[in-house]
This record gives C-alpha cells, sequence and structure tokens, in this order.
C-alpha cells in the first residue's frame, strides 16, 4: 500500500465541501487527461490505470465499509464523489462489482465470501460483469432459464446470458440462475458466482448500435462451480437482486449525461450559426429548463438518501426522464447538424461535434437498466396505484 | 386532379418490377456493401438502368420512359422500403441534364454520372458561386453522394450545369464515410475542364427531392412492419409483448405518421405531373419532404426502442434503416429548411423570407 495524501482514516469527519475539493483536487492530480470525456465506454485495457490508483490511494469503493477496503462514505459524501467524478469528465470504470456485486455479497453474503472477493474487486484482481439478462428474460427478468444443478459438490450451469456488457474484460461473472424451476417464477432463483474461465464458459462479443464490442453474449455449457459460490440462501437470488437496487438507481438518473450533451449542443449549433437564431433558441431554452428541472429531481432524491432514506417506487420518475430527456438533445443534434451529421466519424474529428454519435448512443438510455415502458408500468402501478 | 386507372396500373407494375431488385424483406445484400469501396453495386444500378429505371423521367424521345413523378415515387418508395444503395435518385437528377453520348452511356449503365450542386449546408437551392471561364470551372460541392463511384459528375455554375469527369485535373474529391456505409464527397474544382450541359440541374431538384421523401416513406413503412411483426412473436411476461397496449397505441401512432406521409408524398406527385405553378408544386415537395423525413426518423428510431436490446445492436436490420434515414432526412433539404420553403412559398406576407439562414458544415 502506499501511502497518499487523499487515503484518510476518516473521510466523514471532512465536511462535505471539504471532501468536494480533496475529491477534486484527487482528479485533477491523477486522472489521466487523455481518459477525460471519452466518447466510448473503455475497456479494461484502457482504463486499467485508472483503476489501480484508485485502489492505491483507497478510493475505489465510495460507498463500501471501511472494514471491507472501501471509503465508507455517507450517502451525502457518495453523491458528492459521484458528481465530481462525472463532472470531471472521469471515464466510468467496469464497476459492477464495486457498485452491486460488493453491497450485496456485505449484506447477503458467508464471511468466507467477503474475505474471498471482496479483496480481490479492490485490488483489481477480479473485474465482475453482471449476467442478469437472457434472450428471453429481458424486462421480464424473473423469467431467467439459464440451470443450475446440484452434482455432488458442484453446481452444473447449463444455459446463455445476453446483453452482458463488458463480459470479455471480466475475470467473474454473478449472476441470476434458476434452482428450482417447480417453484414460482421469481422463487426459483439464485445468485451464483461463475469464474468466466471456467471449462464451458463461452463468450461472444456482439458489435453494438455504435459499433462498439461493449456488450456480449455468454454460453454455460455444462459448466461446474463450486457450490459455495451460491450466495445467501437457496431460491432466495431474485429478492436479494431487487433489494440491492438502491444507490445505482440514482446514478442511471444523474443529470451528467444531458448536461454534457447540452453542453455539445451548443457547441455544434455554434459551428453551424444557428446558436442566436430565434427558433433555435426556444428548442434549447426548453431543453435547458428540462436540464434544471431534472437537476431539481435529482437533488429531491438525493436528499432523501442524504437524510439518510429509502428511494421509494417514484424513483422510476429519474431514469424515465433522464434517458428521455438526453435522447431529445441528441435529436436536435442530428437536426441541427444536417448534411454533415450522419457522418461516422466526428465532424471534422472534432470529438465535440458528434451528433450521429451521440444520437445513436442515446438510443440505450431507454433500454437498458428497465426500459422506459418498464418504468412507465412501475410508476403506474405503484405510485399512481392504478391497477394491474 | 385524379390519376388515371391506366397509370396507376403502371405504378403498380413498376413496383411489381421493383421487388426483384428492392427486396423489403432482406435487406442483406445492403448489410454487405456497406462500407465498400463506392458503397454500392454498379453491376445493380446497370440492372435498374436496363429496367429504364434511370430515364424514368425522360421525354421517350431521349431516350427515357416520359413517366411522371407518380410513378417516380412508386419506384422510389419501393427503393426505400428495402433501403437499396444504389444513388439511383441522384444519378437520375443528373442523366436528365446529360448530352449525347454521356446521356446514352448513362442510360444504359455504362457511365455513371453523379449531381454536384449543393455549397451550403442545410440549403439546397441557395444559388451556386462556383464559376466557369473558358472552360475550366472552380469552386467546391458539398454532400456529393456515392462520390467513389461515379465517373462523372453534373455540376451547377453560376454560368449553367457542367460535365466533369471524376479523373479531371484539377478536380479532388475528398469522401467521408457516412453512417449508413455510404460516402459523402466535397468536390473541390480548381480550373477543372468542364463541358457545358444544355439543361439546368437545378431544374430537376425538387423532384429529386420528392423521390427522396417518397423512398423515406417506404423505408419508415417497412421498419414499422418489421417491427409489428417481431411485437407479434416476441415473448415476455407469458405473452407476445404485442398484446400490450402501450405498445400497440406507439405501433399505431407511428402508422399514422407513415399513413400522412404517404398522402403527402401521393399528393405532392400528383401536383407536380399537373400544369400547376411552380410554387405550387414546390410547396407541396416541400411539405412532402418534411414529413417523410421526420417520420422516417421517428419511426426508425421507436423501432430500435420496441426492439429492447436487439434493437440496440449492429447485428438487427433495424439499426440499418435508422442510419440510412439519419442520411437521407437532411438530403435535398431536411424537414426545418422545408417547412421554412413552405412558410415562404404559402403564406403570402413574407414573399422576402428566405428559407434558412447560412450554415456552414
Ligand atoms: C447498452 C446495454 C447494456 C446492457 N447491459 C446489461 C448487463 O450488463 N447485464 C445484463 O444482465 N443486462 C444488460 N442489458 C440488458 C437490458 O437490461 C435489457 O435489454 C432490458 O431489460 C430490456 O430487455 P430486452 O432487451 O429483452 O427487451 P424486451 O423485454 O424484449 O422489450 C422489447 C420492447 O417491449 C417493451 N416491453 C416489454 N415488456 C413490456 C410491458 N409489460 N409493457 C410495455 N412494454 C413492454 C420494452 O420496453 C421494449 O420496448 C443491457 C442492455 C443494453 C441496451
Amino acid at each position: 500500500m502506499t501511502t497518499s495524501l487523499y487515503r484518510l482514516d476518516d473521510f466523514d469527519a471532512l465536511d462535505d465541501e471539504a471532501f468536494r475539493a480533496l475529491a477534486r483536487a484527487f482528479l485533477k492530480e491523477h486522472y489521466p487527461q487523455d481518459l477525460r470525456n471519452p466518447p466510448k465506454r473503455l475497456h479494461w485495457d484502457e482504463i486499467r490505470c485508472w483503476y489501480m490508483t484508485l485502489s492505491a490511494h483507497g478510493w475505489l469503493a465510495p460507498g463500501w465499509p471501511r472494514t471491507h477496503g472501501g471509503m465508507g462514505l455517507s450517502a451525502a459524501k457518495q453523491l458528492i464523489y459521484m458528481e465530481e467524478f462525472e463532472q470531471f469528465g472521469a471515464a466510468r470504470m467496469p464497476d459492477h462489482g464495486i457498485m452491486l456485486l460488493g453491497p450485496l455479497l456485505i449484506r447477503y453474503g458467508s464471511t468466507a465470501q467477503q474475505q474471498e472477493f471482496l479483496p480481490k474487486i479492490i485490488s483489481g484482481e477480479h473485474i465482475w460483469c453482471q449476467g442478469y439478462s437472457e434472450p428471453n428474460a429481458g424486462s421480464d427478468l424473473a423469467n431467467v432459464q439459464t440451470r443450475a444443478v446440484l452434482d455432488g459438490e458442484h453446481w452444473v450451469v447449463n444455459g446463455q446470458k445476453i446483453w452482458t456488457t463488458l463480459a470479455q474484460d471480466a475475470d467473474w461473472i454473478f449472476m441470476l440462475v434458476r434452482t428450482d424451476p417447480a417453484a414460482r417464477k421469481q422463487e426459483g432463483i439464485s445468485f451464483l458466482l461463475v469464474p468466466m474461465n471456467s471449462p464451458g464458459v463461452t463468450v461472444r462479443p456482439i458489435l453494438n448500435l455504435e459499433m462498439q464490442d461493449e456488450f456480449c453474449e455468454v454460453f454455460f455449457d455444462d459448466v461446474r462451480v463450486p457450490r459455495e459460490n451460491l450466495v445467501g440462501e437457496i431460491n432466495k437470488g431474485w429478492s436479494m437482486a431487487k433489494a440491492l437496487l438502491g444507490f445505482e438507481r440514482i446514478f442511471l438518473g444523474s443529470p451528467r449525461q444531458s448536461a454534457n450533451a447540452l453542453e455539445r449542443l451548443k457547441v455544434l449549433a455554434q459551428h453551424v450559426g444557428c446558436w442566436t437564431e430565434p427558433v433555435f433558441r426556444d428548442r434549447y431554452a426548453r431543453l435547458a429548463l428540462d436540464l434544471a428541472d431534472h437537476k431539481a429531481l435529482y437533488e429531491h432524491f438525493a436528499d432523501i438518501l442524504r437524510a439518510g432514506g429509502q428511494l421509494g417506487p417514484d424513483i422510476s420518475f429519474l431514469k424515465l426522464h433522464q434517458g428521455e430527456l438526453y435522447q431529445r438533445i441528441t435529436e436536435l443534434m442530428l437536426e441541427i447538424g444536417g448534411e454533415a451529421a450522419a457522418g461516422l466519424e466526428p465532424i471534422n474529428g472534432n470529438r465535440d461535434l458528434n451528433p450521429a454519435g451521440q444520437f445513436l448512443a442515446a438510443r440505450a438510455s431507454t433500454i437498458y437498466g428497465g426500459a422506459s415502458e418498464v418504468q412507465r408500468n412501475i410508476l403506474a402501478k405503484n405510485v399512481l396505484g392504478l391497477p394491474g | 386532379m385524379t390519376i388515371t386507372a391506366e397509370r396507376l396500373e403502371g405504378a403498380r407494375m413498376i413496383r411489381e418490377s421493383a421487388a426483384g431488385i428492392a427486396d423489403r424483406g432482406d435487406v442483406g445484400r445492403t448489410r454487405k456493401l456497406r462500407f465498400s469501396e463506392t458503397g454500392f453495386d454498379r453491376q445493380i444500378l446497370k440492372e435498374m438502368c436496363d429496367l429504364g429505371w434511370l430515364g424514368l423521367r425522360l421525354p421517350e424521345s431521349d431516350g427515357g420512359s416520359g413517366l411522371g413523378m407518380v410513378e417516380m415515387c412508386a419506384l422510389a418508395e419501393e427503393l426505400g422500403a428495402a433501403i437499396v444503395p444504389e444513388p439511383l435518385i441522384p444519378a437520375a437528377l443528373a442523366v436528365r441534364v446529360l448530352a449525347e453520348p454521356e446521356r446514352t452511356a448513362a442510360l444504359e449503365g455504362r457511365l455513371v454520372v453523379l449531381p454536384a450542386f449543393q455549397e451550403q449546408a442545410a440549403d439546397p437551392d441557395a444559388a451556386p458561386a462556383t464559376s466557369v471561364q473558358q472552360g475550366r470551372i472552380s469552386g467546391r460541392k458539398l454532400f456529393v453522394p456515392s462520390p467513389r463511384g461515379a465517373d462523372a459528375f453534373v455540376v451547377t455554375s453560376r454560368e449553367g450545369s457542367f460535365l466533369v469527369r471524376s479523373d479531371a485535373p484539377g478536380l479532388v474529391i475528398e469522401a467521408v464515410t457516412m453512417q449508413d456505409g455510404s460516402h459523402s464527397g466535397t468536390l473541390v474544382f480548381n480550373d477543372a475542364p468542364a463541358e457545358k450541359l444544355p439543361g439546368r440541374l437545378e431544374d430537376g431538384l425538387d423532384d429529386a427531392c420528392l423521390a427522396t421523401a417518397a423512398y423515406l416513406l417506404g423505408l419508415a413503412d417497412a421498419v414499422l412492419e418489421r417491427t409489428v411483426a417481431y411485437l407479434k412473436v416476441r415473448k415476455q411476461f407469458g405473452a407476445v409483448i404485442g398484446t400490450f397496449q402501450a405498445l400497440q397505441h406507439r405501433c399505431v401512432d407511428l402508422k399514422l405518421q407513415a399513413v400522412l406521409a404517404r398522402v403527402s408524398v401521393e399528393d405532392a406527385a400528383r401536383i407536380a405531373d399537373t400544369n400547376v405553378g411552380i410554387d405550387e408544386r414546390r410547396a407541396a415537395v416541400s411539405r412532402a419532404k418534411a414529413r417523410a423525413s421526420d417520420a422516417a426518423l421517428l419511426v426508425a428510431r421507436q423501432a430500435v426502442q420496441l426492439h429492447g436490446g436487439i434493437g440496440f445492436t449492429d447485428e438487427c436490420d433495424i439499426g440499418l434503416y435508422l442510419r440510412k434515414a439519419m442520411v437521407l432526412a437532411p438530403a435535398f433539404g431536411g424537414s426545418a429548411f422545408h417547412r421554412a420553403r413552405f412558410a415562404a412559398l404559402t403564406f403570402g406576407d413574407s414573399a422576402e423570407a428566405s428559407p434558412a439562414p447560412a450554415r456552414t458544415a
């Protein structure tokens, strides 16, 4: 372990503004300049250096308790951490281990599992991917069909996952598997940890709409996994996975993506010469007001977390609005960009002038993490109380 | 004005003959040609010529079929439904002003001639600054489709339309790759040899614009058709997702836009084939192109959404329609340009209004 100015024993001893300043200084000193605001999701070989820097300074896992190598930040400081990282343009990391698996193991894992896996996330030895979705279990996630059958001291896994983000870079996958086909859908699912180098695991990257190989299909063919890799109780995987949808739900609704896009829309408008046109200004102002109100909505939910509260089903409003706002901003980019907008590469090779790339990238934000239609269903039932 | 039964039958036959080349059920050929050297298949373009498509609008005395925009739109719609990559619409614009022997060579598919007219972004109507002196042309043209597949270009200038060979000294072609896998060219002429042509390319721009609207209409209808078909087989929550009313209503709204685009394009084609004033004709074209551009983009991006994760892949054909719509929605003027032009032409109180302020690209 290196000694570091930024490694504190008690971050919560700092007041929020002091912590914010510390986070800024840390990023400024350590974040690789050439990785600021990357136009695509980075692969492990590109982002590894930053992951290891965070690890070396103890800044990798803001939400984990200190006993497990985290920063032990309060909810308020976790939000500051996230905001400052986004604001700085720090690239998203392969963070499934940190954001999803870590908290789940801390809450439901055995001591042995915690001791085995948590340090290796912190050290960068294990990079994790999330194996939930399947060809026939997308919006209807409880329909997962990948089977795990106990054979002596091993689970034997057969089936297929899909849309697994960065599976090709991962050492391990945490997955939902069906362990009781006879039970009600949600009640026969378990949570299993599987090494990606197990015999019988095959990964096929899929080119996405941006023509990047960000997500994959993962096939399991008689994959044998030690019995102790099942987390929590058998057939309780569904409720564990659901219970964990906490912090990352506000993360998916962060205003940063739209804020960045709106900035770029302005740069593009200046480039094409319509920035001062009244019709354009009205449309831009509309989006700017949407963004301002989105930020206020975000703060409303952030306040709940800061006060130690739990997010309710209405957090779906935040994700719904973020995804659609981001899309509308990029649609206006495409429109004002005119004939030059639909190039495969950014205009004049300038990354800030990339209407087509942003327009296509934005298509995903209403699909992943629960599609907008599904968010609306949740809101209709659980917030408005409509039947069905 | 109504279209005679005979012409409607003719248009139907053109659609039928199009099915051989433009298969709306299989866009594999389009996928294969993406990002290739020229972005299209010259042999297929020749087959289109053999079917008489290139000269569809040319008078019979000039070696064409002497048909109208009703027929041309019927054809373009089929091409759009199969998102064919061959630049038939631009080539059909260029051929109208060619002289012999190039005209016959083009009509027979031996010579690929494409138009180069635009000098300002988002304004296809702006008068050219390109000029010709003593048979030498100088200037700069933007957004020339499929420039790597052309043997020659018809270039507009202050002195009229000229033919410039693609290998002419003094011509530099810079091609950028587009999202749909085609190319868009910037042509820089520096005292390049140019041959004067009898006609004015500008006179055909509205027809090409309307044909592009028809192409986008075909695209919108086809991508919606595929999406509806998917909704009938994709199951989640123990039901085909097409049973969910939220999705049914969405599809109906999309179809409504496609239906409006259809009547708008059909109206404009009928008007174009009638002896009406130029302004009425242009207003109708603007109306159709504004509608078709927006409808095609809307339907194609909703098609991605309705497909879920699979829609966000390059393997899924839906993306091919979306990318083509992204490229063609602004071609020959995007919806904002055409709304402004429509207003300038029809509101009666803004004779001075220019369609759009100058833009750079
Ligand atoms: C970029 C990206 C990254 C992803 N990364 C991961 C990952 O790392 N790990 C992982 O496990 N998954 C991942 N996913 C998968 C994602 O969670 C699913 O794509 C999503 O849940 C939708 O499922 P689906 O693709 O099967 O679409 P479907 O469920 O088939 O949906 C198709 C359409 O039907 C609509 N629909 C479905 N049900 C209803 C209903 N009841 N009412 C109304 N409309 C409905 C949907 O909203 C959608 O428009 C990723 C997806 C994307 C796009």
